[in-house]
């Protein structure tokens, strides 16, 4: 008889209902965001914070001369992690234990949260990717989520906001309601900002009969031939913010 | 009609500052939201594509000559949420565009309101489902 035949009934059924109980603890603490959800569309982070990040030097004379001409979602490159969730499109939203996918309508693009207890891999500033790559793990209710490795190409927002490789992603998805997700993101970026800065959105639940459509970006790209130079920050003016305790 | 007027200038200003009304990139680094422009003429083709549609207007010039204009919307899936479908105008209709010109002197239109002869406003997106909260 094979050795794991040998367990008597009553054992197995030991097993199996402390296995149960443990998975009925663990759902219980983390809440399913599974689902189809809806952004809110905020194509300039500023608006939403109010006024311009806290700028390095170096940050604020890019965001003085950024040419939104040169913006790379226009060329169809990927959106990159945060702005998947701040674009007019919506995405689906697909829960396991040990990891939670995000798929985007937008470019048809996906992201992947490991939460398996990994770390970030050691060899990631020589593989960035648009999208980076990202950790994750329930703080109670919360899911808090580490990116890094995200290519400098890609931007923030369609304003034009731009990250060095050394940008750092904290995102905080905690679910408000049945069919809400306040989503919070900091964004930590020691070449572009002096200190950390963060936004708040939130994805609504979208109705029971949405699909995700169709969004093949280079199917008939005919924007790129048009587009021209155009730099809408030239008279902005760096003030850096006063350090706490300063003169 | 002060409504009106308060649509055409809160979409100006959000225009002029040059982010777009649509994701894919700043709308000023394509068009000129100083140069309006309104075109009226039979659609002779309709593109259904991302990431934005098109579709082209033959225009009847002062001298008579017909201009082939390039008019660009939004991306299928907003329009198709938005109760659009692909066929939902046909070929030969006959369209009123207003829309701004593009900054590069073609023939190319980004459609701000495209009235049809029975009075639907053609490929309008329903931006308001993503926009709440701003």
């Amino acid at each position: 008889m094979p050795a794991h035949r040998s367990f008597s009934g009553g054992g197995r059924v030991a097993c199996v209902l402390a296995l149960l109980s443990l998975a009925t603890s663990a759902a219980a603490q983390t809440p399913d965001m599974s689902g189809f959800w809806i952004n809110q569309y905020t194509p300039d982070l500023s608006v939403v914070l109010g006024k311009q990040p806290p700028f390095t030097d170096f940050g604020a004379e890019r965001w003085r001369t950024v040419d939104t001409a040169k913006d790379p979602t226009a060329i169809c490159l990927p959106v990159g992690p945060s702005r998947g969730f701040t674009a007019p499109f919506p995405f689906i939203l697909v829960q396991h234990d040990k990891m939670i996918s995000i798929m985007f309508e937008y470019q048809a693009i996906w992201r992947a949260i490991y939460l398996d207890g990994r770390n970030h891999p050691d060899d990631l500033a020589d593989y960035p990717y648009f999208m980076g790559h990202s950790i994750g793990k329930w703080e109670g209710d919360t899911l808090v989520v580490d990116t890094q490795g995200i290519d400098e190409r890609s931007w923030l927002d369609t304003a034009g906001h731009e990250h060095s490789a050394r940008l750092r992603l904290t995102e905080r998805f905690k679910k408000t309601g049945p069919d809400t997700i306040q989503w919070t993101v900091t964004y930590d970026d020691p070449i572009y900002f002096t200190r950390p800065w963060s936004i708040e959105r939130t994805f609504t639940r979208g109705k029971p009969a949405d699909r995700v459509l169709p969004y093949t970006c280079n199917e008939n790209n005919k924007d790129v031939e048009h587009l021209m130079p155009f730099q809408p920050n030239l008279n902005y003016k760096h003030v850096p913010e006063k350090k706490p305790g300063g003169l | 009609m002060k409504r009106g007027l308060a649509a055409l200038l809160a979409t100006i200003a959000l225009l002029a500052s040059g982010v777009s009304i649509a994701a894919h990139h700043s709308f000023a680094a394509q068009y000129d939201s100083k140069k309006p422009i309104t075109l009226k003429g039979g659609i002779a083709r309709i593109e259904w594509a991302n990431p934005h549609i098109y579709f082209y207007v033959d225009v009847a010039d002062a001298s008579g000559a017909t201009v082939h204009w390039a008019i660009e919307g939004g991306a299928p899936s907003t329009l198709y949420r938005a109760g659009w479908r692909k066929d939902s105008a046909k070929v030969g209709d006959i369209v009123t565009v207003d829309g701004f010109l593009a900054r590069d002197g073609s023939k190319l239109v980004n459609m701000q309101r495209a009235l049809l002869a029975d009075g639907r406003n053609l490929f309008v997106g329903n931006s308001s489902y993503y926009q709440k909260g701003r």
